[in-house]
C-alpha cells in the first residue's frame, strides 16, 4: 500500500509529456470550437479613414461599379481595399462616376478608359486578359496572324523591361513581336497618316460647306472620348468626325487590302492591336466594326480579333521568356508599316492637331508648310485645354483646340453646346496626356505622374524630329499607294465604306446630372 | 437609443463596396462559387451580406436594374434570440442582435426560427458555428458605423437613431412620388433596425413582404409563459402518483408476506 503511494507521486518525463500533449490538444479543440467570449465577427481591418464616430462625411472612400461583363476591365474582389482611388480618378479626373443621377437606368456608366487601373494600388483593377486567345491563335497554323502597334506603345512597352520612363523602344517591340510569331507586323502610325487625309478632308469639306455638317469639328480617335460624348453629349455628335479610329482603320484594311494584295482568305486572318488603351477592347467589340467582314459578304468577321495593351503584351513577352533589352531593333513589314512623325505623335495630346494641321496646309494649298508648322508648341505640353491660330492661305486662320482628361472636355463641350466656341477643329483625347498614359500603360508611377507623361510625350516628339524621315502625313508612300491601288481618293465612296462610322446615342442609358 | 440604418435603394450603383468592407472588417473568406455582387450572389457562412441585381421594370414599364444589398434586418425582437435556449443570440441595446460562438450549442433553433432565412451554418467545418450579420456590433458600441454603411460612395446608407431615421423615411416617401409607400422594415416582424426605402414594390425586388407584424416571439409568448406552472403541476402530479405507488406496492409486500405465512 505504501509503495503504490510512493508511485503515483512520482511524474515521469513521459506523463508529463503526455499531460502537457493532452491539455495542448484540448486548447486547440476549444478554440477551434470558437470557445472565446467574444462576439462573433469584427476580427478584420479597414482602411484607417473608416474608423471614425458615427457616420462622417469623409474623402475618399468606396470604389467604381464595374460590369462583370465589361470588355475593357476586371475586377478581382479579394485584392480590394476600398481605398477609393478608382473613385478618386472616375469622378474627379474623368468626370464619369457620379455625374448621372440616381437611380441608373439598366447600364453601368463606363467609358472604358481604364485610368481606375492606372490608380489601383494593389491591381485589383486590371485589363481583361486576352493573351491566351492570342497565343491560341498564335499557335493556329491555318491563321494567318496579323498584328499593328498604336503609336503609344513603344514609347511605354521598356519600362516593364526596366528601362527610363519614356524609352523608345519601336525596333526592339517590332522584333519581339516577331519572336512572338507573328505573320506580319504593321503600325498603326500608318493609319493615323491614312487618318490625317481623311478627317482632315472632311474638316476642309466642313468649311467649305460641301459636307452639311457642323464646326467645330471633334477628332474621334479615342474611344473613350467617344463613349463619353455618346453618353453625356449625344446632341454634340453631329461635330463627330465620321473618321473610325487609327486602329479600327487598320483593321478593315488587314482583311480587305492586305488579304487582296496577298491573296489570303480574310477569314484566315486574326487580327491582333497592342494598343495602350483599354477602351479599344470595347471599341474593337463595338456591332458596326465589321466593316471588312461586310465588304466581302461575311459580315460575321471583326475587323480587329483581339486588343492587347501594353501590359498584356509585356507578360505575354516574359511569359515566352522574350527580353527586349536582348534584342536587335527590326523593321515594320512593308504595305502598311511606313509611317512619318505626324502619324507617330498622335499618342501624345495635341498630336492629332499638330498632325493634322501639317497637313491640312498642304491638302488646301499643294504646297509644304513653313517650318513653324512642324513645331506648334501652343498645343504641346500638358496644360488640360490648350489652343493655337494657324493661317491658312485659301481659308483664313484656322482655330484649333486641344483637349485631354474628360473633365477639361466638360466645359469645351458646354460652349460649343452653347454656340460659344470659336475653334473649327477640336481634339479630344480621353486620357491625361492623351494615349501614352492611357488605360493600358505600364504602371510606373501610382497614380500616373506627369513626370513620366512628359517623358513618354518627349520622347514621341524627339523621334518626330530627329529619327523619323518623314514629318508630314502626305509623305507616307505607302498611304498615296493605298489611295492609288485600292481606295482611290480620300472620302471615296470605298474609303466611307471601311474607314468612316457612326456613333450611338447613349444618352437613353443615364440622366446626365446637370453641371452648369 | 437603438440605432439603426436607412437604406435608399434607387441611390445603389451596385459598386459592392459593402460587401468588401463586410469581408475585411469580419476577416471573413472569399467565395469563389458565391460571388458577392451580380445575378447570382447567395447568403452564406462566408458572405454576411451581398448586393444582388434585379432586372425589373419601373412605373413606365421601363427595363431597370435595381441593386439590393441582403444582410441580417436586426429585428427590434428577434426569433433567433428567443428560440436559442443557450442565449448564443442576444439583442444589444444599440440595436444588433449578435452571436456569441461561446455559448452556441449547434442545434440550429436559430435558422428554423429567423423569418428571412438570414443564419447560415459553417456545414464544411469540424467545429461548425452558425454566422450571420453582426451589425459590426463592436464598432457600433465605440460609435462608429457598421463597416458597410461607412465605405458606400453613392449614399445609399444613413446611420443613426432608428425612430429618427424612421421619421426621416416617411417624409422622404411623403415628398418624392418616385418612391413606393411601405418602408420595409417599420412594421414587418414588430419592426427591424434596418429600414429600406425603393421605387420598385419590394416583393419584386425579392423582399419577403408577406411576413406578420407581430414580433415572433409574441406568438410563442402566451404559452410558453405557463413553462414554470405547467412544471410545478406536474412535479407535484407526479410526486403524488410516486408515493401513491410506492405505498400501495409496501401495502401489497405486507400483504403477501402474510399469505406466504
Amino acid at each position: 500500500m505504501q509503495n503504490q503511494a510512493d508511485k503515483q507521486k512520482q511524474m515521469t518525463r513521459r506523463g508529463f509529456l503526455k499531460m502537457m500533449g493532452g491539455i495542448g490538444l484540448a486548447g486547440i479543440t476549444a478554440s477551434i470550437a470558437g470557445c472565446s467570449t467574444d462576439p462573433a465577427g469584427g476580427k478584420g481591418w479597414m482602411p484607417q479613414q473608416y474608423q471614425v464616430a458615427s457616420s462622417w462625411p469623409i474623402q475618399v472612400k468606396g470604389r467604381v461599379p464595374i460590369d462583370p461583363n465589361n470588355p475593357s476591365i476586371v475586377r478581382d474582389d479579394q485584392k480590394c481595399i476600398l481605398c477609393g482611388q478608382c473613385v478618386e480618378v472616375c469622378e474627379k479626373v474623368q468626370t464619369v462616376f457620379g455625374y448621372y443621377e440616381l437611380p441608373i437606368k439598366d447600364d453601368i456608366t463606363c467609358v472604358n478608359c481604364g485610368q481606375c487601373t492606372l490608380w489601383c494600388p494593389t491591381a485589383a483593377i486590371t485589363e481583361r486578359d486576352d493573351t491566351a486567345r492570342v497565343l491560341a491563335a498564335l499557335k493556329d497554323k491555318n491563321m494567318h496572324v496579323v498584328v499593328q502597334t498604336a503609336p503609344a506603345t513603344r514609347v511605354g512597352l521598356g519600362e516593364e523591361f526596366g528601362m527610363a520612363p519614356g524609352t523608345f523602344v519601336e525596333g526592339k517591340q517590332v522584333a519581339a513581336l516577331k519572336k512572338l510569331g507573328f505573320d506580319a507586323v504593321f503600325d498603326t502610325n500608318f493609319s493615323a497618316d491614312l487618318t490625317i487625309f481623311e478627317e482632315g478632308t472632311e474638316l476642309i469639306r466642313r468649311i467649305t460647306g460641301d459636307l452639311k455638317e457642323p464646326l467645330p469639328q471633334f477628332t474621334s480617335c479615342s474611344p473613350g472620348w467617344v463613349k463619353f460624348c455618346e453618353y453625356y453629349y449625344p446632341d454634340l455628335l453631329p461635330h463627330m468626325s465620321s473618321c473610325k479610329s487609327p486602329q479600327q482603320m487598320l483593321g478593315a484594311l488587314i482583311k480587305t487590302y492586305y488579304a487582296k494584295e496577298k491573296g489570303i482568305d480574310p477569314e484566315k486572318i486574326f487580327s491582333v492591336s497592342i494598343m495602350p488603351c483599354t477602351a479599344k477592347k470595347f471599341e474593337c467589340q463595338r456591332p458596326e466594326m465589321n466593316s471588312a467582314g461586310k465588304h466581302v459578304g461575311k459580315p460575321a468577321l471583326r475587323d480587329v480579333d483581339a486588343v492587347l495593351t501594353t501590359r498584356e503584351l509585356a507578360r505575354l513577352l516574359k511569359s515566352q521568356g522574350i527580353d527586349i533589352n536582348n534584342l536587335p531593333d527590326a523593321k515594320y513589314d512593308s504595305l502598311m508599316g511606313e509611317s512619318s512623325g505626324a502619324g507617330l505623335i498622335f499618342g501624345a495630346t495635341g498630336g492629332v492637331m499638330e498632325a493634322a494641321i501639317r497637313s491640312a496646309y498642304f491638302l488646301i494649298t499643294k504646297q509644304d508648310p513653313p517650318a513653324a508648322f512642324l513645331n506648334l508648341t501652343p498645343i504641346r505640353g500638358l496644360k488640360g485645354c490648350k489652343e493655337a491660330a494657324v493661317d491658312i492661305p485659301g481659308v483664313g486662320t484656322l482655330k484649333v483646340a486641344v483637349v485631354h482628361g474628360l473633365s477639361n472636355a466638360r466645359p469645351v463641350l458646354e460652349a460649343v453646346r452653347k454656340k460659344e466656341a470659336p475653334w473649327h477643329f477640336i481634339e479630344f483625347m480621353c486620357c491625361p496626356g492623351g494615349c501614352i498614359s492611357g488605360g493600358g500603360q505600364p504602371r510606373t508611377s501610382l497614380p500616373p505622374s506627369d513626370t513620366v507623361r512628359q517623358a513618354r510625350i518627349n520622347s514621341l516628339y524627339n523621334a518626330d524630329a530627329n529619327i523619323y524621315k518623314e514629318r508630314k502625313s502626305y509623305e507616307n508612300k505607302e498611304v498615296l499607294a493605298l489611295y492609288e491601288k485600292f481606295l482611290e481618293n480620300p472620302n471615296s465612296h470605298l474609303a466611307h465604306e471601311l474607314l468612316h462610322t457612326e456613333y450611338v446615342d447613349r444618352g437613353k442609358k443615364l440622366t446626365a446630372k446637370k453641371t452648369v | 437609443m437603438a440605432k439603426g440604418v436607412l437604406v435608399d435603394l434607387t441611390k445603389c450603383v451596385g459598386c459592392g463596396s459593402c460587401t468588401v468592407a463586410c469581408k475585411l472588417w469580419n476577416d471573413l473568406k472569399w467565395d469563389p462559387q458565391n460571388p458577392t455582387v451580380g445575378d447570382k450572389v447567395k447568403l452564406n457562412d462566408k458572405n454576411w451580406t451581398v448586393v444582388g441585381r434585379h432586372e425589373v421594370k419601373d412605373k413606365d414599364g421601363t427595363p431597370v436594374w435595381r441593386f439590393v444589398k441582403q444582410q441580417c434586418f436586426h429585428c427590434k425582437e428577434p426569433a433567433c434570440a428567443s428560440a436559442c435556449f443557450a442565449k448564443a443570440f442576444q439583442k444589444t441595446k444599440e440595436g444588433p442582435v449578435i452571436y456569441y460562438p461561446h455559448l452556441c450549442v449547434g442545434c440550429r433553433y436559430c435558422m428554423v426560427a429567423c423569418p428571412f432565412n438570414i443564419p447560415k451554418y459553417q456545414w464544411e467545418k469540424t467545429f461548425p458555428l452558425v454566422t450571420k450579420c453582426q451589425m459590426c456590433s463592436t464598432r457600433v458600441a465605440k460609435g462608429e458605423a457598421p463597416a458597410c454603411v461607412s465605405v458606400c460612395p453613392a449614399g445609399v446608407f444613413k446611420y443613426g437613431d432608428r425612430e429618427a431615421l424612421l421619421k426621416e423615411a416617411k417624409s422622404i416617401v411623403a415628398k418624392d412620388p418616385k418612391y413606393v409607400n411601405h418602408i420595409f422594415g417599420e412594421q414587418e416582424v414588430g419592426g427591424t433596425s434596418w429600414l429600406y426605402l425603393s421605387d420598385i414594390p419590394f416583393e419584386q425586388l425579392g423582399f419577403k413582404t408577406n411576413v406578420t407584424h407581430r414580433p415572433l416571439p409574441s406568438f410563442t409568448e402566451k404559452y410558453m409563459q405557463a413553462t414554470p406552472y405547467v412544471a410545478i403541476t406536474w412535479g407535484a402530479i407526479l410526486t403524488g402518483l410516486y408515493h401513491y405507488t410506492k405505498r400501495r406496492n409496501q401495502i401489497a409486500k405486507e400483504n403477501n408476506k402474510n399469505i406466504k405465512a
